[in-house]
């Protein structure tokens, strides 16, 4: 089965300054592979054991996507090659522009399954992979938590709120996965050095059809403002309590 | 020059960390220090990470690497607070018996170290040959086509757990000692070898014995290496080893600055925080300037090593100079933390008793200057 996992290169959290009512200052954050899609990295090359098939990555973004250490962090997890799409355009690039840029990438490219993670840990808006599938013209499923390959396709477990469903789904398809579908691997030493030998191949937007036009106009990302604790204590156990709290929560919203 | 870490060698501590921060360790290790028990579970979680094979050649199943990164993954396990003695790496017991070894021992011993168990207790020192290790008593006699060893070694590392001890013995054929110790490996469970656990005030997760051995019976295929070359097939890797405990010691002086830096941060006290005392400043300051300079000194001499250059000078100096170093790093953090740094649920209390004894072992300060101060006058003849 040949498997494809992608992969956002983020800001690491940990390094993000943000004042209170300012933009978060980025200029001092290392850049790192998006948390939640370790899963997708590690999913895919269990499948791909699984299934004796082929892991591979695909990333969309700005040259940081090329930096020779992320790309070694990224193959040091059993993927066996990276396509990645690289523009600085991409670095702002919304759900739908990387999905099409992404979209752009698999169609040159086999695939029988797509995995993604549940989210980006910097925007966490959980469309990439719903929109790609879509793109695609591919059965798409998000919310999965196991994935297990049955005669050419794939049974799916999908844990929502008060129940586990289970799907068969026809290939080629699109999951995004959970983050607790698996505990990613370590790299160890030997891993690292295959990575920096993996063939890695790097298209430009311009190869893919440019940058697609973006539906969302962005007008600031602000850290929020600080507030005041209010020091205010209920601590009665009646009904008139329970609404003045609900409507003091609902003034200060 | 080049101060920057290779990528390869940037991912491999992340992975370190990732592995540490996983093992939430550090109540685990609170409890192993104060049960006197070997920190088993986090010896597991590492081996399974692949650092138990670092610097173990890959025919043998290891993962060759150099020595300054090896030196580099041992600092930042004890940087992020990994017990002394209990590092899960031993390359250079590999090395020694691949080196010296037959091929049943090089099995043996390779097959224990990938566990990340310490393959064997060295039985070197005796109580009266410490320093002075030509006093060295042991016998090897042989009788019968066996040979027979006789005699009381000490201070011998994990003697309880280690499956095997290499043991140096005097042969008796030669007059200088130097020319007359044997090597021999054999298990800690054959008959005629009893052990004693010594009380001692620190390294409680690592266990340091008296071993009696009462005509402990081996064949000739125990023997390592050469007869009557023991002690100079033990000097093939001592400087590698210097330079390797000196890593821990640059570790556990920065597991202790980064805690007594982040209290000085926080602690308040006269209304503000301590770290904006000048008293405390100027040590803060100083504990960090031996920190670079111990880690400079440790790299520069795990470089040297790796382009084949002389060490033999540069391990003496490392270790008497981050011995002591060290201990002043880690002393100064006690006093930042005030009452809190003596009490044995802040790690700097432990890191205080355990690093201690890097002063002592594996050759003390004082023989450090013995080394380096013969040579360095030398060289100036």
């Amino acid at each position: 089965m040949n498997v494809v996992a992608c992969y956002k290169v983020v800001p690491d959290a940990q390094d993000i300054q943000a004042a209170p009512g300012a933009a978060p200052d980025l200029s001092r954050a290392e850049r790192v592979i998006g948390e939640y899609d370790l899963m997708a990295l590690e999913e895919a090359a269990k499948l791909a054991e699984a299934t004796e098939g082929r892991a591979v990555l695909l990333s969309a973004g700005s040259s940081a996507v090329n930096d020779t250490k992320l790309v070694k962090a990224a193959l040091s997890r059993g993927a066996e090659e990276l396509f990645c799409v690289v523009d600085d355009a991409l670095e702002s690039a919304d759900a739908w522009q990387t999905a099409t840029a992404l979209a752009a990438a698999l169609g040159r490219m086999e695939y029988d399954v797509v995995l993604c993670g549940e989210g980006s840990s910097d925007q966490y808006a959980q469309q990439v992979g719903s929109l790609l599938g879509s793109m695609l013209g591919v059965p798409t499923l998000n919310g999965v938590s196991a994935v297990t390959a049955i005669d050419g396709k794939l049974r799916v477990e999908r844990t929502l709120e008060d129940v586990v469903e289970t799907v068969d789904v026809p290939l080629p398809a699109v999951l995004c996965v959970t983050s607790d579908i698996n505990l990613p691997r370590v790299p160890q030493l030997k891993d690292i050095l295959a990575a920096g030998k993996k063939p890695v191949t790097s298209w430009g937007l311009d190869e893919l059809g440019g940058l697609a036009a973006t539906a969302v106009e962005v007008e600031s990302v602000l850290a929020p403002q600080d507030a005041e604790r209010k020091h205010i204590i209920y601590d009665e156990v009646s009904d008139e309590a329970i609404a003045a709290v609900a409507s003091a929560i609902k003034a200060a919203r | 020059m080049d101060f920057k870490r290779t990528e390869e060698q940037e991912l491999l501590l992340e992975s370190l960390r990732t592995v540490y921060e996983r093992g939430d360790f550090e109540e685990y290790f609170k409890e192993c220090d104060r049960n006197h028990a070997y920190p088993s579970k986090a010896v597991e979680a590492m081996v399974e990470a692949g650092f138990s094979s670092l610097g173990i050649p890959e025919e043998h199943g290891g993962t060759e690497t150099d020595l300054l990164t090896q030196v580099m993954v041992a600092e930042e396990a004890h940087a992020l607070g990994w017990p002394s003695l209990c590092w899960i790496n031993f390359s250079t017991e590999v090395d020694d018996i691949l080196a010296f070894g037959n091929e049943q021992q090089q099995a043996q011993i390779l097959e224990y170290a990938l566990q990340g168990r310490k393959p064997f207790t060295l039985g070197f020192t005796e109580p009266q040959a410490g320093s002075d290790s030509a006093a060295m008593a042991t016998t090897a006699t042989k009788r019968d086509g066996k040979v027979y060893i006789s005699g009381v070694k000490t201070f011998s590392t994990s003697a309880d757990m280690a499956p095997f001890m290499l043991c140096v013995a005097r042969s008796g054929v030669n007059e200088n000692p130097y020319k007359d110790f044997s090597m021999y490996l054999f298990p800690m469970d054959r008959e005629g070898v009893r052990i004693s656990k010594l009380d001692k005030i620190g390294n409680n997760m690592c266990g340091t014995f008296e071993v009696y051995l009462n005509d402990v019976e081996c064949d000739e295929s125990d023997l390592v290496g050469a007869e009557c070359q023991g002690f100079y097939q033990l000097m093939k890797n001592f400087e590698v080893e210097r330079i390797t405990i000196c890593a821990a010691n640059v570790g556990m002086a920065r597991c202790a600055y980064d805690e007594a830096l982040r209290y000085a941060a926080q602690r308040e006290q006269f209304g503000k925080p301590i770290g904006t005392f000048q008293l405390i400043q100027e040590k803060l300051v100083d504990m960090r300037i031996k920190i670079e300079n111990m880690q400079n000194m440790l790299y520069k001499a795990a470089w040297k090593k790796d382009q084949g250059e002389s060490v033999s000078i540069d391990s003496s100096l490392l270790k008497r100079y981050t011995g002591k170093a060290a201990f002043e790093v880690i002393d100064d953090a006690m006093q930042i933390m005030g009452g809190i740094g003596y009490v044995n649920d802040c790690r700097i209390s432990r890191l205080w008793r355990d690093q201690r004894v890097y002063r002592i072992m594996a050759g003390t300060e004082e023989i450090m200057v013995h080394t380096a101060g013969r040579a360095l006058v030398k060289e100036a003849r």
